[in-house]
């Protein structure tokens, strides 16, 4: 049973995705503004880890580490809508590659488990 | 045993660089945790950090030391800093000044010890009193060891102002570094290559062909170099014999006063897409022509790019 990440390619898949999902991010209205870092290397590291991680890969982070990371955007403005576009921009992605619905749905669930961490809130308790 | 700001601490077999930092109450910034998104980047002083600490990084930044504590289990000893705190710091003596063109001054130094660097890197200058500028590589491998960089004349800079009216060959500087990826590292010797500079930024660029005509690259290389006007057009004469001598090398001046916009002729080169490509001159542009050129479809894991920031 292998990951999206292995079957993807594993780590050199990676470089190529973060090239289509970079662009994307950087062209797209609703949230180039956020990802308008100077430093494209370090940018683009960051989403190559982030495209590790939701597909699968090798991948550590502690909400602490997503909530720090994401609080400066958070405190810019950053909402559900920008997540939401987020995804969308990794599933378009992700189709370029050749995965399937399916894998693309798993990303997309693998991405929601953060999203409380990522705005910096509580989760709603039902 | 690893080694951090004077103070040692002993790792357990099998844990990371990280979790030994961590557990000493050491706070580094990170994220991933699976050496990826390079936040915990630290500095090798001495030792050898493992492979997989390295993986990803650029050639620049390993042979800056740079690792990544979070996946670096050591086989041996490390002395380990914050990124950029520790540099190599030679002394070296002044060889000769001489212009370039009304603007550019090249200064080669002799190093007085050992001093390793790719060209296309930099370093910083530091006088007696503590003036500290950057400046890029441009030697190349017929001045050897002379270190050579091509300092831009501001009007009113302190350091090019005491480079061109008061230093003499025999003073002493320091250098520090070297730092920095832009080199012919990482490119395929059939690669097309596109190097484009404006002003001093030809600087680097002048290293890296030479670097790379030298190691014997076959494929394509055009420089772009972009000046406000023909004075500004330095090695001018000496690009052009190199595009003479080599098949495989295009030498294109673009000028602004001619309204030539170097960003519009470098997207237009229609090897962009699958170019190792070398982006060298003031931040602000450099940064503008990366953002483009990726845009336009130059893969990140090929731009390679040197920002020159304005001193405060």
């Amino acid at each position: 049973m292998t990951t999206l990440y292995e079957r993807l390619g594993g780590a050199p898949a990676m470089e190529t995705a973060v090239d289509i999902f970079y662009r994307k991010v950087l062209t797209d209205d609703r949230i180039s503004r956020f990802f308008e870092d100077v430093d494209m290397e370090r940018q683009a590291a960051k989403q190559k880890a982030f495209l590790t991680m939701v597909t699968g890969g090798p991948a550590n982070y502690t909400g602490q580490d997503m909530r720090r990371g994401h609080a400066h955007l958070v405190a810019q403005g950053l909402d559900d809508s920008h997540f939401d576009a987020v995804v969308e921009l990794l599933a378009g992605t992700l189709a370029e590659l050749g995965a399937s619905p399916a894998d693309i749905a798993e990303v997309g669930a693998l991405a929601n488990s953060v999203r409380d961490d990522v705005l910096n809130r509580e989760p709603v308790k039902a | 045993m690893i080694s951090f700001e004077g103070k040692t601490i002993a790792l357990e077999p099998g844990q990371t660089v990280l979790a030994g930092l961590e557990a000493a109450g050491v706070g580094v910034e990170t994220s991933c945790r699976a050496g990826v998104c390079q936040s915990c980047l630290m500095q090798v002083v001495d030792g050898a950090p493992s492979k997989r600490s390295q993986q990803g990084l650029s050639p620049g930044q390993i042979a800056g030391g740079l690792f990544m504590p979070c996946v670096c289990v050591p086989e041996g000893d490390l002395v380990v800093a914050r990124a950029g705190d520790a540099h190599q710091r030679i002394e070296a003596e002044v060889h000769s000044l001489e212009p370039l063109s009304d603007s550019v001054l090249r200064v080669r130094l002799k190093p007085l010890a050992d001093f390793a660097y790719r060209p296309g890197q930099f370093v910083r200058l530091i006088t007696e009193d503590g003036l500290v500028r950057s400046y890029s590589i441009a030697s190349t491998p017929d001045v050897a060891p002379l270190v050579e960089l091509h300092v831009r004349l501001i009007p009113g800079g302190r350091m090019s102002g005491r480079l061109k009216g008061s230093t003499a060959p025999g003073d002493r500087v320091v250098v520090s570094g070297p730092s920095g990826g832009c080199t012919y590292d990482g490119v395929e010797a059939d690669q097309p290559m596109i190097l484009a500079g404006a002003g001093t930024g030809l600087a680097p660029l002048w290293g890296v062909l030479h670097d790379a005509l030298a190691r014997g690259h076959r494929g394509p290389i055009t420089l772009y170099h972009g000046a406000l006007n023909e004075g500004g057009l330095y090695l001018r004469g000496e690009l052009e014999g190199l595009a003479e001598r080599h098949a495989n090398f295009r030498y294109r001046p673009c000028l602004m006063d001619r309204g030539e916009d170097l960003l519009a002729i470098v997207k237009a080169d229609p090897a962009l897409k699958g170019a190792g490509l070398y982006l060298c001159g003031d931040a602000p542009l450099v940064e503008r022509m990366r953002k483009a050129l990726f845009l336009a479809g130059a893969r990140l894991a090929d731009i390679r790019a040197d920002a020159f920031a304005a001193a405060a």
